[in-house]
């Protein structure tokens, strides 16, 4: 064996050496630096002791936890009712304010859709009253303007049928009389022109 | 000489008529005489003409004996009175017959003029009554008119019914 050889087993072996001192000297330092306190020795009981006390601590924890139930469940019990009650208290509050805001919002536009109606009522009445007379007066001219269109119809007709019925059935056998009588009915105005020319 | 028109000349075409027809034998009878001169006796031939006409000629001559002079006074006469004698005109709704026009022109001629001559014409149109004219007055009797000036009234008188 070489020395360069012992000399790299040693310088290994030192260094694996330091590796292990170094945490150790790490933990110190910080142990000293930061002790720890100690906790304080425990009280060492038996194992029957133990086991019993854990027995009857549970079954404390368990009455006191049933206890506690009890009185969570009586307490919520009671809670939901006040709070029930409240809500109902409030929402009948809150009802009857709205409900009672709202009755006067309604009679106060109640009155004043009277009012306005009352108003718009009369102008209706007015205007209904107006335009009944103006249609009595526009019927009234229409009826007059009808009745003189049927009238004149009527006389056309009347005339036209008198006209083309007698036109084929002229007979002045039966008018020499009235001839005469037209000729003796004007006489003096005839014999005055004929006369006086 | 007085002429009065007979009551069967009414119109002027019947004054015509007559007037042509005395022309018509004052030829004759100036042939007829100058024949009978000639011949030296009567001529036998006659001339006939109508009833109205003789029995103007004869009235017209009074017992007078027939000459050429008085066929043409006559004849002047009447063509005096067809210029001078007021005319009317009466328009009927047909044709008049003889008994209604010398019953109209016997009317005017007692109550307007003796020797007044009315032309009659007829309107079917007129419907009745008559339409008298005389120079530019006329007088509308006809029913016509009376129907067409009086057609506002039907329907009140329909109304009525």
């Amino acid at each position: 064996m070489s020395l360069t050889t012992f000399l790299q087993i040693f310088l290994i072996i030192d260094v694996f050496i330091i590796g292990v001192l170094t945490p150790i000297a790490v933990r110190h330092g910080r142990e000293h630096y930061r002790p720890v306190k100690p906790e304080p020795p425990k009280p060492q009981l038996p194992g029957t002791v133990k086991e019993r006390m854990l027995l009857a601590s549970e079954e404390q924890f368990k009455s006191v936890l049933q206890k506690s139930v009890g009185h969570l469940e009586q307490d919520l019990e009671s809670t939901t009712d006040q709070i029930n009650h409240l809500i109902k208290e409030f929402a009948g509050e809150i009802v009857g304010d709205e409900l009672e805001r709202y009755r006067s919002e309604l009679t106060k536009l109640h009155l004043q859709a009277q009012t306005d109606m009352s108003g718009i009522s009369k102008q209706l009445n007015d205007h209904k009253a107006e335009l009944q007379v103006k249609l009595a007066a526009e019927m009234e001219l229409e009826k007059q303007a009808l009745i003189r269109q049927i009238d004149v119809k009527l006389g056309d007709a009347v005339g036209s049928f008198l006209v083309e019925t007698l036109q084929h059935n002229v007979d002045l056998g039966n008018q020499s009389e009235f001839l005469v009588a037209m000729l003796e009915e004007h006489k003096d105005v005839f014999k005055q022109e004929v006369i006086t020319p | 000489m007085n002429l009065n028109l007979q009551n069967t000349i009414f119109t002027p075409q019947d004054l015509k008529a007559l007037i042509m027809e005395v022309r018509s034998y004052t030829r004759w009878f100036a042939q007829a005489n100058i024949k009978s001169q000639v011949v030296g006796k009567p001529s036998a031939a006659t001339y006939t003409v109508s009833e109205t006409a003789a029995t103007l000629i004869r009235e017209f001559a009074a017992g007078q004996p027939l000459s050429q002079q008085l066929l043409d006074m006559l004849i002047l006469s009447l063509e005096k009175i067809e210029k001078e004698s007021p005319r009317i005109t009466i328009t009927l709704a047909a044709m008049p017959g003889n008994s209604l026009k010398k019953s109209l022109t016997d009317w005017c001629r007692k109550n307007v003029s003796p020797d007044v001559l009315v032309d009659f014409r007829f309107n079917a149109t007129l419907l009745g009554g008559m339409v008298v004219q005389y120079g530019s007055r006329i007088h509308d009797w006809s029913f016509r008119r009376a129907i067409l000036a009086n057609r506002s009234k039907f329907p009140g008188v329909l109304r009525n019914v």
